[in-house]
């Protein structure tokens, strides 16, 4: 199964670390798997975007037109991107950032306040991980979480456990909501 | 009783016994042939790697014996980077004209002597392009006419001649810079000690050394070769001033 | 060996490390950043030797100087940096000196955009310097691909004394995809060594020179040879994959990322019924030639030549083999904007219809 993962954002919010965290999960799970960004001149502030593909048969086009999932981390990227979510496809929102009104009716929006979330466990930087929590809780297919969780703690293993463990709670609050949308 | 000779000179081993292809008078043969007797006096023959520019210095390719490799106009302080980073245990010298390598060299020589590169540029100064007909060149001296400059060259359109033994002994990285003129004995035999000199410095990984020499161009400055010589003393040398610009090894 | 998830900048540079590269020298330009800082770390670890060059054009010449001493060398830029690096490629040809030139293009003419594209399709293949000689263009389509090309491309560089170009795009530079490395290759100057100017302690041969001057004579009879590599390399070396053309219709032509969205497209149209294939050069030069006259051309009805740039740029080329026999059409994006699954199923949804 080939699934599409849209994540944008604004440069500096860790649009690409979460893109390469999924993709090299999925290629630690045995799947193949894609990562492209696509970048701006500017190295903070720009907008960024990026693209992940899993599939349990080898990527032909890392290009698709639209993707199934979207996490989309601030309002300007949100309106920006808008059309490129597939009918059918969840959207997983930074809602201390996104703040025009879902008006799609054709896709399950989850708001997360990533934003604020992440400040509470006193790490700004995992708004991102959050995000990926969530997404991951609500459609597992694309990865198991658990799987997920392993991958977060190997990527992370040369840092202190205390960042790790962080990551891993960032990941767990953001699978909570997630949760509730799981099909 | 027959008279016995001894040798007390010979052709340096690196230069071929051909025919020279410089005109009458020019100094880029004694250059070449000062150069030759460096190479030797430290036994560097085998050793010596010579990078040539474009210009009337690059004809050096029909008249040196040894290893040498042919650079695009202006680039033989890159070529020989890439070179020397590779053979560091080479003795590489560029010989590079004024076109060459202070105008459309001047960011490869500037950078190549800033970052310090263990090889020896050695540079003939005649403030003219010599193979393509005596146009300006950026070491032409003011009022000095050219075929591109015909009534002279003037401050206003082309500013003041460059002056490279200095700028480049600004800078921080290279050894040893110096600069001689080549219209007198003396001035051949210090210019041979000079580079003799810089090539040792190399070879004991000192660092950059830049050898500028003043020669002349009887050809395009329409000159006899002894008037040029004399036009070198009166003009040249009153600009270039030669000397010694940096020794780390005089500094220490 | 396992596969790991790389960035296509850093694989195609340690590919070229693992093909016995020694040498590197570049200076920065978007989107080929990660060529140059991945070697400066890892050049060191291998007694090789990076460069930070003041310019493109010093950059070559470096390049240039470590190829004379029989050292695998190579450079990497994007588009306006190749235009610098333009004299001293002809040099490298000039003087028969092998190496690896990675372009990771984006758009053009000008600064363009540093957005991926193909924009450099006929410099790379027509006249990437002055005099009338050419390069092997390896056009990558995936990572995988592009790892092995690389590999493989000074062992071309070397057995023909001539450049080897490797063309891809933005979008291959800063993908990331599961490759296999392959095995360390110990440098050797095996191939360069009855012309290389380096020299072993104590070795003593006859002086060598390695000019990009020739007289005359001697000029024309290296020309004369350059023209019979060029047609040996049409015979021997043309690298091509030929995807469900036997009974096509419909021929869609590209290399590439193109390619890449391209293939998605025929997949989806034979699922649909519709008989179509593609013809994907990945030597941009040598053209695969012989794929144009195998096709039946009572069958094809359109040649759809897709590029993500505008013009398209290898639609001469196609229109030379194709000789009138079927009609060509193109299809691209161009500014930074990329070719998308929907988009190019489109284009050719609109030729099958017009021509169908």
């Amino acid at each position: 199964m080939k699934q599409s993962i849209l994540i944008s954002g604004s440069g500096g919010q860790g649009v690409i670390s979460a893109g390469i965290l999924i993709a090299q999960s999925a290629a630690d799970s045995g799947k193949y798997a894609s990562f492209l960004p696509e970048y701006g001149p500017e190295q903070r502030g720009g907008s960024a975007k990026a693209t992940v593909l899993t599939s349990d048969t080898e990527i032909i086009s890392p290009l698709p037109k639209k993707c199934m999932y979207w996490l989309c981390m601030n309002e300007q990227s949100f309106k920006k991107f808008g059309s490129q979510l597939k009918e059918g496809g969840v959207l997983v929102y930074n809602s201390n950032r996104v703040v025009s009104p879902i008006t799609r009716t054709d896709i399950t929006a989850i708001p997360v306040p990533s934003d604020q979330l992440a400040d509470q466990i006193g790490n700004p930087k995992a708004a991102n991980i959050i995000l990926i929590g969530a997404l991951l809780a609500a459609r597992k297919a694309i990865i198991d979480p658990e799987h997920f969780l392993h991958s977060l703690e190997e990527k992370f293993m040369s840092k202190s456990e205390e960042i790790r463990e962080m990551n891993a709670k960032a990941f767990k609050i953001g699978a909570e909501i997630g949760s509730k949308y799981d099909e | 009783m027959a008279t016995e000779y001894k040798k007390i000179y010979q052709r340096p081993y690196a230069i071929m016994p051909v025919m020279s292809g410089y005109c009458p008078g020019c100094l880029h043969s004694l250059a070449t042939k000062i150069i030759a007797e460096a190479v030797e006096e430290l036994g560097q023959q085998e050793n010596a790697m010579h990078v040539l520019p474009v210009g009337c210095a690059a004809l050096g390719l029909l008249y040196w014996r040894g290893d040498m490799v042919g650079a695009a106009h202006g680039r033989a302080p890159a070529v020989a980077t890439g070179i020397k980073r590779c053979c560091p245990d080479r003795l590489v010298f560029a010989y590079q004209g004024d076109g060459d390598l202070a105008a459309i060299g001047l960011a490869e020589i500037i950078s190549a002597a800033n970052r310090g590169e263990k090889f020896t540029v050695i540079f003939a100064n005649n403030s003219t392009y010599g193979m393509t007909g005596g146009q300006m060149a950026p070491t032409t001296l003011i009022g000095q006419k050219s075929t591109t400059s015909v009534y002279g060259r003037s401050v206003d359109e082309a500013g003041y001649p460059i002056k490279m033994a200095e700028i480049i002994a600004q800078l921080e990285a290279p050894a040893y810079v110096a600069r001689f003129a080549l219209n007198t004995p003396k001035g051949v035999n210090e210019a041979r000690k000079g580079i003799k000199k810089a090539f040792r410095m190399q070879l004991e990984g000192k660092g950059f050394t830049f050898i500028e020499l003043l020669t002349n161009c009887p050809t395009n400055w329409g000159m006899s070769p002894l008037k040029s010589l004399q036009y070198m003393t009166e003009n040249t040398m009153k600009y270039f001033v030669p000397g010694v610009y940096k020794d780390v090894e005089v500094e220490a | 060996m396992a596969k790991i998830l790389m960035k296509g900048c850093e694989a195609v540079a340690e590919a070229a490390v693992r093909g016995g590269c020694r040498f590197f020298a570049g200076y920065p330009i978007t989107p080929q950043n990660e060529i140059p800082e991945y070697l400066s770390r890892r050049l060191p670890e291998v007694g090789g030797h990076f460069v930070q060059g003041e310019s493109e054009v010093a950059s070559v010449n470096m390049v240039y100087g470590a190829s004379t001493m029989g050292i695998r060398a190579m450079t990497s830029s994007s588009g306006p940096g190749i235009s610098l690096k333009a004299e001293g490629i002809s040099y490298l040809a000039s003087c028969k000196l092998p190496a690896l030139i990675v372009n990771v293009s984006r758009g053009g003419p000008g600064l363009g955009s540093i957005q991926p594209a193909q924009s450099y399709y006929l410099q790379a293949t027509k006249a990437l310097g002055h005099g009338g000689f050419r390069v092997m263009v390896f056009a990558p389509y995936s990572l995988q691909e592009a790892v092995d090309l690389t590999y493989e491309a000074f062992e071309y560089a070397e057995r023909d004394r001539n450049p080897v170009f490797l063309l891809m795009d933005g979008c291959l530079g800063a993908i990331m995809e599961l490759v296999e490395l392959p095995e360390m290759k110990e440098p050797t100057d095996e191939n360069t060594k009855k012309w290389n100017l380096s020299k072993k302690e104590g070795e003593k041969r006859p002086p060598r020179a390695l000019t990009p001057i020739y007289p005359e004579v001697i000029l024309e009879m290296e020309n004369k040879l350059r023209g019979e590599l060029y047609k040996k390399w049409e015979k021997e070396d043309v690298k091509v994959e030929e995807f469900m053309t036997e009974d096509a219709e419909y021929i869609v032509v590209a290399y590439g990322i193109a390619a890449r969205v391209a293939k998605e497209a025929v997949l989806t149209l034979r699922e649909q019924g519709c008989k179509i294939g593609m013809i994907r050069p990945i030597t941009l030069y040598p053209f695969p030639k012989q794929s144009f006259h195998k096709l039946d051309y009572d069958k094809v009805k359109a040649i759809i030549d897709i590029e993500l740039t505008i013009p398209a740029q290898m639609r001469d080329d196609i229109a030379l083999e194709v000789m009138n026999r079927a009609p060509i059409f193109e299809y691209g994006r161009s500014g930074g904007n990329l070719l998308d699954d929907d988009g190019v199923y489109d284009a050719i949804m609109k030729v099958i219809k017009e021509v169908g």
